[in-house]
């Protein structure tokens, strides 16, 4: 068999294809495949989407990208035909989005989409939910949002240093897929509190700019976990205005925790929207004083809620990872989630 | 076995833009409805509140007409373009400070030439890249965009007064057509 590789595989012609699509300038910098008519058709045949049909569009720039657009990014990005589906639902999650409509792909934020996946599909296409789950080493959970990125530089022509423009940007800006840990949270998946039955795959998505970890495995009551919670939040280095749109991608630890204390995900959601918060003299003091809006000036002593409400919404709350230590992240939202999750078809 | 790679940009590389056309110009302002469309961005109102009193100082019977765009990184909604053909003669639009509202508002601003506005488009030097990329995407890759240092947020009212001082007389130029200040590279 190794015999028959050695033969049929020549490393030569992989080079040159790979250094050819760089040449173009049609890669992320990565090394990435080549589309044909037959790999494209491959991934078409996973749908019942018609080719032609609009997957996504970008109102400023009048432009459009089809279903075979984004499968020929999907081959690029090394997908397998089967996760094809679930890149169409990203975008269809991502055309959701009013930041991703309204120009963030050229943010000077640099945000990154990240894409969370609900049900049966998880198991199906081994997209992790569980250990490493930001981490690398799972195909499906690094290919398919990288499909994203690719349509977003070929598809809509945005590209660094051009139309997008990125200050430092995202940290793995095209990397950020992760499947909920359903098995192991006690509450209901992210899917179903946005309106999809139990047991439906599903795709939500949304633009954040950064993530946060709250490193909190020595806790002692769900109180004090939570109150990290909001210390971190509310910090100042992520806010610009008058709410901060964050969302928790929650350690199956800390969940199990707080449903041990009685709490449901929305009770969790209120406690921290209802203590989450900055003064006034307290963001004037780091330059970010808020009385320039509307309703001010403000005393010093007025409070400022980091978060406008305790919705899904504005605060998703996903559980994901390990239990091995208690870790979880806070994630920085741009622009707000629309609080939608679109099945997978 | 070899077989062709699809090119992943033909997409948009074939799409065909129309040449957009400037407006006519007014040989002076005196008299005009010029229209302030800011953007939101903190100090575009400020800026172009400086340079519309600076042009009020310069032009009798000038009327300023203070509007704002919501979304900055959207096109300009039709009712919102309908509102500028119907009570303005000339636009000045700004301030485009970052990657994607220096792109729009270099569009909005082709937009409102096509349908007959003169427009003063005013971006940060920080964004020339989108600004131009968005007027080659727009079919005039020439059209020309006025740049002020960049950053304005942190401007105190003292810079926003000083700022507007030293664009009046651009954008005066730009409106009247009389010198084509190109900023493009």
């Amino acid at each position: 068999m190794s015999e028959h590789v050695a033969v049929a595989l020549d490393p030569d012609v992989a080079t040159g294809v790979a250094e050819e699509l760089y040449g173009r300038g049609w890669t992320d910098g990565l090394p990435a495949l080549p589309a044909t008519e037959e790999s494209v058709q491959r991934f078409l045949a996973t749908t019942q989407r018609a080719e032609d049909e609009v997957a996504a569009h970008h109102p400023q720039l009048e432009r459009h990208v089809t279903v075979r657009d984004v499968a020929v990014s999907a081959v690029m990005a090394g997908c397998l035909p089967e996760y094809f589906p679930v890149v169409l639902a990203a975008w269809d999650a991502l055309s959701a989005e009013r930041a991703a409509l309204g120009g963030g792909w050229q943010s000077t934020s640099g945000p990154g989409p990240l894409i969370v996946v609900n049900g049966p599909i998880r198991h199906q296409l081994a997209i992790n939910s569980e250990s490493g789950v930001l981490g690398p080493g799972f195909r499906a959970n690094a290919t398919i949002p990288r499909a994203i990125g690719l349509t977003v530089r070929n598809g809509f022509g945005i590209r660094p240093r051009e139309l997008e423009q990125a200050t430092i940007g995202t940290v793995g800006r095209w990397q950020l897929c992760i499947g909920e840990n359903e098995e192991a949270s006690p509450w209901e998946p992210l899917s179903e509190e946005a309106g999809v039955e139990p047991g439906v795959s599903a795709v939500a998505a949304t633009l954040v700019r950064t993530f946060e970890v709250v490193d909190n495995r020595s806790f002692t009551s769900a109180q004090e976990v939570l109150g990290d919670f909001v210390d971190t939040i509310q910090r100042s280095g992520a806010l610009i205005g008058r709410h901060s749109p964050t969302g928790i991608l929650l350690n199956p630890a800390h969940a199990q925790l707080f449903a041990d204390a009685g709490m449901s995900k929305q009770d969790v959601r209120e406690w921290i929207v209802a203590r989450a918060g900055r003064t006034e003299a307290e963001l004037q003091a780091v330059g970010k004083g808020l009385s320039h809006l509307p309703g001010g000036p403000f005393a010093a002593d007025h409070r400022h809620p980091t978060l406008a409400d305790a919705k899904p919404a504005t605060l998703p709350i996903i559980v994901a990872g390990s239990s091995n230590a208690a870790m979880s992240m806070v994630f920085r939202v741009l622009g707000l989630w629309s609080g939608r999750s679109f099945p997978v078809r | 076995m070899t077989a062709e790679i699809i090119d992943p940009t033909q997409h948009f590389h074939a799409s065909t833009a129309v040449t957009p056309t400037d407006a006519a110009r007014p040989e002076t302002l005196a008299g005009l409805r010029i229209g302030l469309l800011g953007n939101t961005k903190r100090n575009a109102d400020s800026i172009l509140d400086a340079i519309g009193a600076r042009l009020a100082d310069r032009h009798a019977q000038i009327a300023l007409i203070p509007r704002t765009k919501t979304q900055f990184a959207m096109p300009l909604p039709v009712e919102l373009v309908e509102e500028l053909i119907r009570d303005c003669d000339v636009v000045v639009i700004g301030v485009g400070d970052c990657g994607s509202c220096s792109a729009s508002a270099v569009a909005d601003a082709i937009a409102l030439e096509s349908v007959g506005i003169p427009t003063a488009v005013i971006c940060t030097d920080a964004f020339v890249q989108p600004s131009s990329a968005m007027a080659g995407l727009k079919g005039a890759p020439d059209f020309p965009y006025l740049l002020t240092a960049h950053p304005i947020a942190n401007l105190t009212a003292d810079g926003v007064e000083e700022r507007g001082e030293q664009l009046a007389a651009q954008v005066e130029a730009r409106l009247i057509g009389s010198t084509r200040t190109v900023a493009a590279a």
